[in-house]
């Protein structure tokens, strides 16, 4: 580790390494500082991903793939299930092992990387950002650096030192619980997705293939104040009534923002991405492939700044611009959506499923769907009609 | 649960059950004094930044988070 860079990028999940990554690639002197001692560890994370989006990023490789999932299917409280036609491959990831292998991506292409480097705080001039104090193993290093790329998570002190408004509201922050559990019988080719208020209040649960007998098992929930019950104990509700035989590897909780992204991303001289630039889907809370475009963006912008010698919050702006691009219609539609869908009372949803059952495979088509949930559900069409008309 | 602590600040404070808690930080992303300082395995709320504002309680996915009462 040397005490001057580019850019420091805080954080080596799949969006600060892929960040990392594009800028050292495009000749910057990168920093890639991960908090933790293991790069990967602690996963907070149900693992699964787009085949086609993730082989944008990194070519795909086996020794961090769990599963490979031919379809989605989504159970209702009553466990009717409805089985939606493939759209594309999905992925059930190792991500331990998938996120040590992009940070070695980073690392091959010139970044420094260290672990155990905790970001204290910024190095300011004024207003102007000239670096980023790290605890290295207990020691605190001065590393001076043009731009800082904060890919610190959910939890990110880096979005506050930068004066973004980051603190999200409780009705649009997840509460989210998972298990990896063993002596799971289910079909390792199909994601099962589980709604239910009474399950998972105003969220849903997942039940994601892991290969050999196993699967990740968890839920979401957003968080309400007057909830008494936390997401772990639906999560062992859950998991008592359908996989009483099972037994538990390994439990993983953390909060997940679907507030939609943060109305600033940038200031002078940073960026932030991923979770803590809250780029999780406002829907699903789905965030991998997601944080690793908004990595993407961020590199790219940042390269063309140091090019042109502008760091500036106004020049930085190009990057939420290339984010609002790619998925600001998208992001404003499905945070709407969910609200819409967690607002129809869980009787209807459990009668719209089990019609859903009932038809073919090849009848599930949008329309179909919609004939289906109109008819038990006449106010959707006040609540979703205008997202689906681009409104 | 827990000791009762003496605060200079509030007659009441925020408790962590640390058999609970999992050091995720879902709550510090909802703190809007930022005063949870977590570190690894250790999490500690600061008395006198907190504002007692309780967000961080149902954001705890493991409810390691309680409103204790200072003796």
């Amino acid at each position: 580790m040397k005490t001057e860079y580019d850019v420091v990028v805080i954080g080596a999940g799949p969006a600060g390494s892929i960040a990392a990554r594009m800028c050292a690639q495009a000749g910057l002197r990168v920093l890639l500082a991960e908090k933790r001692q293991e790069i990967g560890s602690p996963v907070r994370c149900a693992e699964a991903v787009g085949e086609e989006t993730l082989a944008e990023f990194i070519p795909l490789d086996a020794k961090w793939i769990a599963a490979e999932v031919d379809h989605f299917s989504l159970t209702s409280s009553q466990r009717d299930t409805v089985h939606f036609p493939s759209l594309e491959t999905t992925l059930v990831l190792e991500r331990k092992i998938f996120d040590r292998e992009l940070a070695h991506a980073a690392a091959r292409a010139g970044a420094d990387v260290v672990v155990k480097a905790r970001a204290a705080g910024f190095i300011k001039n004024g207003t102007g950002l000239e670096g980023v104090t790290l605890i290295v193993q207990g020691v605190p290093h001065e590393v001076r650096c043009q731009i800082v790329i904060g890919a610190d998570g959910t939890e990110a002190q880096s979005t506050r030192w930068a004066g973004l408004k980051s603190v999200p509201q409780l009705k649009d922050y997840y509460s989210a619980a998972q298990y990896l559990l063993t002596n799971v019988n289910i079909d390792q080719t199909v994601c099962q997705y589980h709604v239910g208020w009474s399950q998972a209040p105003a969220g849903y649960l997942w039940v994601f293939p892991k290969g050999n007998k196993t699967a990740n098992v968890g839920l979401v929930i957003a968080v309400d104040p007057k909830q008494t019950r936390s997401a772990m104990d639906f999560l062992n509700a859950f998991v008592a009534q359908r996989f009483p035989a099972s037994s538990i590897l390994s439990q993983v909780v953390g909060g997940i923002p679907i507030s939609n992204v943060l109305p600033e991303m940038v200031a002078d001289g940073y960026l932030a991405i991923g979770d803590a630039a809250h780029q999780s889907d406002p829907m699903t809370a789905g965030g991998i492939t997601n944080g690793m475009r908004g990595g993407l963006f961020a590199a790219q912008v940042a390269v063309e700044a140091l090019q042109q010698s502008d760091t500036s919050r106004k020049f930085l702006k190009k990057y939420e611009k290339l984010w609002d691009d790619k998925f600001g219609a998208d992001y404003r539609r499905l945070y709407r959506l969910r609200q819409a869908v967690f607002k129809i009372p869980e009787e209807k949803l459990n009668s719209m499923i089990a019609q859903m059952a009932r038809l073919d495979a090849k009848d599930l088509t949008l329309t179909q769907t919609f004939k289906v949930f109109l008819k038990e559900y006449p106010r959707l069409i006040v609540d979703v009609l205008p997202l689906l008309l681009g409104k | 649960m827990g000791t009762p602590v003496k605060s200079a600040v509030h007659s009441s404070l925020i408790l962590v059950d640390y058999d609970h808690c999992s050091y995720c930080g879902a709550c510090v992303a909802v703190c809007p004094p930022d005063c949870i300082i977590l570190h690894d395995a250790t999490l500690l709320i600061d008395p006198e930044a907190c504002t007692l504002c309780r967000r961080c309680i149902p954001a705890c996915p493991t409810g390691a988070l309680t409103l204790g009462e200072v003796a």
